[in-house]
């Protein structure tokens, strides 16, 4: 072995054990449990998200999820479509621009049963600010009990009067302890959004 | 240009130069010492003249397998205490921090504090999208008046996350009953989100 050779291989073993600690952190693959037409239908969902420009990190998480629930292969698959697929809708109703939060948090809203008029409605009243906390709260309402309906115009309506992010935060805990009290739901949650001062935003005085 | 045209001037320098130059008797004994008490250049030592030295590495066969597999081995040592350490250090944060909600950490990443109250179990850990769901990788410890609590490093954004309660039923997934839920997403367990760096530790 002369002694370009010897150079050779003690530089690709070097590379090798370098490169070793990080390939080893990134763990084992969390799919590997899932049988292989499920993990194939997550893979091509993963690739899909990838390929559209939607953050892949949710999909993955899901699929992580159900792995660590114990839950059969393809129910994993199916549920991971779903939020592909809600994702996909929160994007073509938020626009390019929603960032990972919205699109996550629109994507939960849609799944929860909200219709994406609501969604574009928060847009469009945004003033150009994140939506992801209307639609957090939004969501958290309707897994409460709230009618869809009441609980999207009662967040419209406050989002658009200047609530903040702080007042919407509030709302699921007391509207929570309304209900456990008795209130149904839906007077709960309008009960309490009477509570919250509104800041409309000053009038333009004309020139 | 001819003798009898040279400037006499010139032909004084001339003879000059030819003169023969006379030396003292003890020049040459001067100049020898001079040369004697001037320092060497520094040589380089043995050890480093082996170390820089150019020189031929035979190795066998099995001589190469044996550096191969001792170099590999030493990477995956090295990976194996990364790797476990990564993984147990959202667990092993002061007490001191957890004391606060919501501690800007460094510019991503933001220090969370779980906590669920539940004297009757007998282990809880926290899994979430910042952990892969993770059963084994953020136990929570519990406090002398029955809260279970964990502290954790969170990039800012919406995470969802889940317990693992260890009771008397066995092991139950629950959502966070302080904080947002999350809808069901057809796993049939509920599960909780937080909004971190979002003015609010909810």
């Amino acid at each position: 072995m002369n002694r370009r050779n010897v150079r050779c291989a003690l530089s690709a073993l070097l590379a090798v054990a370098m490169a070793a600690p990080s390939l080893l952190a990134q763990g084992p693959d969390p799919l590997a449990k899932l049988d292989t037409a499920s993990r194939r239908m997550v893979q091509s969902l993963i690739d899909s998200a990838r390929a559209e420009g939607l953050p892949t990190q949710p999909v993955i998480s899901k699929a992580q999820e159900g792995v660590s629930k114990h839950v059969s292969g393809p129910v994993i698959a199916r549920v991971v479509r779903t939020v592909f697929l809600s994702l996909r809708q929160a994007r073509a109703t938020l626009g390019s621009g929603a960032n990972r939060d919205e699109l996550t948090a629109g994507a939960a809203a849609l799944q929860a049963g909200i219709p994406a008029a609501a969604l574009i409605d928060l847009r469009h009243a945004g003033r150009g600010k994140s939506i992801t906390v209307p639609l957090v709260v939004l969501a958290d309402l309707v897994t409460r009990g709230v009618p869809r309906d009441t609980a999207s115009r009662a967040i419209l309506q406050l989002w658009q009067g200047g609530a903040g992010d702080a007042d919407l935060l509030g709302l699921p805990r007391a509207v929570e302890q309304d209900i456990v009290s008795g209130a149904a739901p839906g007077d709960a949650l309008l009960n309490r959004a009477r509570t919250i001062p509104i800041r409309l935003p000053p009038a333009k005085v004309p020139e | 240009m001819t003798e009898s045209n040279q400037d006499p001037y010139v032909e004084w320098i001339a003879a000059e130069a030819r003169r023969p130059v006379q030396l003292a008797a003890d020049a040459r004994v001067r100049i020898m010492d001079a040369v004697r008490a001037t320092p060497l250049p520094a040589r380089p030592r043995r050890g480093s003249r082996w170390l820089t030295a150019p020189r031929t590495l035979a190795l066998s066969p099995l001589a190469s397998a044996v550096l191969a597999a001792g170099l590999v081995g030493i990477g995956v040592l090295v990976g194996i205490s990364t790797t476990s350490r990564d993984g147990r250090q959202q667990a092993e944060q002061p007490t001191a921090v957890a004391a606060n909600a919501q501690l800007p950490v460094h510019d991503s990443l933001q220090v969370h504090r779980f906590e669920l109250r539940d004297p009757l179990a007998s282990n809880v850990s926290l899994v979430g999208d910042f952990n892969e769901w993770s059963a084994s990788a953020t136990p929570m410890e519990r406090t002398a008046d029955g809260k279970w609590t964990v502290t954790v490093h969170l990039p800012p954004g919406r995470h969802v996350y889940a317990f693992i309660v260890d009771g008397a039923k066995g092991s139950t997934w629950m959502p966070d009953p302080a904080a947002l839920r999350a809808p069901d997403d057809g796993y049939g367990a509920p599960n909780s989100v937080v909004l971190v760096g979002q003015g609010s530790a909810t």
